[in-house]
């Protein structure tokens, strides 16, 4: 292939461009279907990987809520276990300045027949 | 021109165009060469990693470790004692947007950043209470003035802290504006403070005591790692295309101890040793008869020095190695009346002034027996009763001393040769001076049979003394009960025995009789009408002072001014008859003139948490059963509008339904039934008026 073929080949491209006739002279009409087909899978490939990167976002955001109520749920947990202890009961009875102690007999139940 | 001379000419031409493309190839690759020299050059004499480029060529993805939450150590009733959980600490970036703000020339934004600052100090010293809002405020704008990047604001803050002070004024515009600073350490949380701590143990940095440490492997986890991108929204998401490796969160570790039991031993012990600062030291252990499970194990320390205030400092239960005195002639009483020496308890033997041959020390308490009973012989219960040292030198050296073998088997079967295998490392390993050992004289025989020359852990004592609670099979002490995770056992470690038999049931009760009569006519009466009936015995020993603490004297047992050290020790179990628990205290003291006996402190203590296991064990509650029935209404109450209606048999429940249920209001005297009212039956009535019942 001599450069004046390519030349030529160069120059009618253009003016098709130009003219607007570069994809019927190329005969892409033939293949439409395929090309719609194409863009399609881009279209749905692109969709679903900013639905993905939105799922995986989502799922960062929950479990960095998950992780702060397991440590909102420790602390709550280690603040009431502290007051759930006779000492700290009878302590704070006495900071209230009520009478009563400890049990000092074993407790009587009462159970059905 | 001929055919040839052209051909020649065309040769030359092609030639010469060949001459000038290679001309030109070779003049491009000698360029290339010297550009790639003189680059070569440039980038070892001068060049600098431009931040673009290092971008162009930075991975898209990043690796991000995740690290586990450790396991909980929970109660045997599932109470936590040990929690993981993050802590933050604060601190400011005091510069941040100065010479921004200095660059653009106008001092009101400046002006605005510090009148923030000051409103910041003011919410910082409301929620720390620590300084005034004034020194929060010199400390962030010298801090600013200064150029410090990092001034600390608050360490080991929690999570509903933390979420409040990024709600204060300025720190609520983030790191960039604010300042704001936060960084994440996860701590354990220990709720109970110092209850068990010892026991429990401790994480620091690569130190782990106790539990911690025995159950690391369990309580760690593994870390996780995935690779993360980042979106288009500039978020980083896990990479699916990469690796991962999910974390694993610790498991749980549940152990024996009640904290129930735990608070009371700990504060019955306090209660004794707490305003003595002649004790050095007080511990308590709790076992459960019929298992080995650990239910409580205190360990109060004041160290060193007298002043200091109790606290876990260490586990003496499971390391003070040292002879354990009186408690320990339970073990040549099991040993004999197991060996058929001792038929009965009141078998007798001579008094012989308190003396027995062989090199030993005259027992002068003796002597006070024959004056008080004018007897010339004692019975081998009477000796154990008042503990007696003569009574058992005497039966040890009568009965083994032609073959103390004999003794050292049952001590060893008794394990108390050996450190044997506990949940928590370090036990302290026996030393008994057994026959052929450096420590063999003829008196060891003697003095091993009251508590001298064999040195145990006050764990071995109460192990053994649960062994006869539990009529002869000794239990293996146990803390921990199982490995699970997220409430799902995974492992369970059921309660095994060290020695199936170390005695027959008959001997384990003939010796439980003995233990008996202690507290009621011997050393420990402290504890005869505590609410349980409790078995047991008392033990004092001299404590060997270090060579440092003898400062010179020969007597291993006192220092050069006579000062000694002393352990008092109360062991023993109760209800006496059906033994529930087994409980050992002892007390230990600093060098002193002073005396500490376990039938005092010791006993007193055990008498105190007895009194309120009692109570709160659940095993003594007693229940009621309905014995009646209260008959049921067969027909309604026939009620007429505007008239008192006729209660009279009603129970106060039904009586106050029904007038309440006409608008009626009720006051009542007595319990039982309605035997009368006023107004009586039949009389007109208003709404809200009120009918008095009388209730027998």
């Amino acid at each position: 292939m001599s450069a004046k073929t390519i030349w030529t080949a160069f120059r009618n491209t253009l003016r098709a461009l130009r003219n607007g006739e570069f994809l019927l002279r190329i005969r892409a009409d033939k293949y439409y279907m395929h090309i719609m087909y194409l863009f399609l899978l881009m279209w749905v490939t692109i969709l679903l990987s900013l639905q993905v990167d939105k799922t995986l976002t989502q799922a960062g955001d929950n479990q960095a809520a998950i992780d702060q109520l397991r440590i909102h749920y420790a602390e709550k947990e280690a603040a009431l276990v502290k007051l759930h202890s006779a000492s700290a009961a009878e302590a704070r009875l006495k900071e209230l300045g009520v009478e009563l102690t400890l049990p000092q007999e074993p407790a009587t139940l009462i159970k059905k027949k | 021109m001929s055919k040839k001379q052209s051909e020649i000419k065309d040769t030359i031409e092609n030639r010469d165009r060949i001459h000038v493309v290679m001309f030109f190839l070779s003049m491009l690759f000698l360029f290339l060469g010297v550009a790639i020299l003189l680059r070569v050059v440039h980038i070892q004499a001068s060049y600098t990693v431009d931040e673009r480029v290092i971008g162009l060529f930075r991975p898209s993805v990043q690796k991000h470790v995740e690290p586990p939450v450790r396991g909980k150590i929970l109660a045997t009733d599932g109470r936590p004692l040990a929690i993981s959980a993050p802590l933050y600490d604060i601190y400011m970036d005091c510069t941040v947007r100065k010479q921004e703000y200095a660059e653009t020339g106008k001092d009101s934004l400046e002006r605005a950043w510090r009148e923030k600052a000051r409103e910041l100090s003011v919410y910082l010293s409301n929620e720390f209470r620590d300084k005034s809002a004034d020194a929060y405020a010199k400390a962030i704008l010298d801090g600013r003035d200064k150029g410090s990047k990092y001034l600390r604001i608050q360490r080991n803050i929690d999570l509903s802290t933390l979420e409040k002070v990024k709600s204060f004024p300025l720190f609520r515009e983030g790191p960039y504006t604010g300042g704001f600073i936060v960084e994440k350490h996860e701590e354990r949380i220990y709720p109970y403070d110092s209850l068990a701590r010892r026991v429990i143990g401790y994480v620091k940095e690569q130190n782990r005591i106790g539990l911690e440490s025995s159950f690391d492997s369990e309580l760690h986890g593994r870390e996780g790692y995935e690779w993360r991108r980042v979106t288009d929204n500039k978020r980083w998401v896990r990479d699916l295309d990469s690796a991962q490796v999910k974390v694993q969160d610790g498991n749980d570790i549940r152990t024996t101890l009640n904290v129930d039991f735990q608070d009371i031993a700990d504060r019955a012990l306090r209660a004794q040793i707490n305003e003595d600062d002649g004790v050095r030291a007080g511990i308590c252990i709790i076992l459960e008869a019929k298992t080995g499970a650990i239910r409580a194990m205190v360990n109060l320390s004041r160290g060193d020095t007298p002043q200091t205030t109790l606290w876990e400092r260490e586990n003496l239960c499971l390391r003070e190695v040292g002879e354990q005195g009186s408690v320990m002639k339970t073990v040549t009483l099991v040993s004999l009346v197991e060996d058929g020496y001792v038929k009965t308890l009141d078998q007798t033997l001579p008094t012989n002034n308190g003396f027995v041959p062989g090199g030993y020390n005259q027992d002068v308490h003796i002597l006070d027996y024959q004056r008080e009973t004018g007897r010339r012989d004692i019975t081998v219960m009477h000796g154990f009763e008042i503990s007696s040292n003569y009574v058992f030198t005497w039966l040890a050296e009568n009965y083994y001393g032609k073959k103390p073998q004999e003794m050292f088997d049952h001590i060893y079967s008794y394990r108390f040769g050996e450190a044997f295998d506990f949940d928590i490392t370090g036990m302290g390993t026996p030393v008994v001076n057994r026959p052929g050992t450096p420590g063999w004289s003829k008196t060891t025989l003697g003095t091993t049979a009251y508590g001298y020359s064999l040195s145990v852990t006050p764990l071995h004592v109460a192990t053994f003394y649960n062994g006869i609670a539990n009529k002869g099979t000794m239990m293996k002490p146990y803390l921990v009960e199982s490995v699970e995770k997220d409430g799902k056992v995974l492992k369970r470690f059921e309660p095994s025995a060290l020695n199936s038999s170390i005695c027959s049931p008959a001997t384990a009760d003939t010796v439980t009789r003995a233990l008996r009569a202690v507290v009621n006519e011997g050393t420990a009466t402290r504890l005869r009408s505590a609410k349980l009936p409790v078995g047991g015995k008392t033990g004092t020993a001299r404590v060997v002072l270090s060579p440092k603490e003898r400062g010179g004297s020969s007597d291993p047992y006192s220092d050069i001014q006579g000062r000694k050290k002393f352990q008092g020790t109360f062991v023993g179990f109760f209800p006496v008859d059906n033994p529930k628990y087994t409980i050992l205290v002892t007390v230990y003291s600093y060098p002193s003139h002073r005396n500490f006996y376990g039938g005092t402190k010791p006993a007193m203590a055990v008498r105190e948490i007895v009194d309120k296991l009692y109570a709160l064990d659940g095993t003594w509650d007693s229940e009621i059963r309905p014995t009646a029935s209260v008959p049921l209404m067969e027909q309604k109450a026939e009620v007429e509008k505007g008239k008192v209606p006729d209660l009279k048999g009603y129970g106060l429940k039904d009586a106050l339904y029904t007038l309440e249920s006409m608008g009626l209001l009720c006051q009542y005297t007595g319990a039982g039934h309605v035997v009368g009212q006023s107004p009586a039956p039949g009389t007109a009535c208003k709404n809200g008026q009120t009918v008095k019942l009388t209730l027998k």
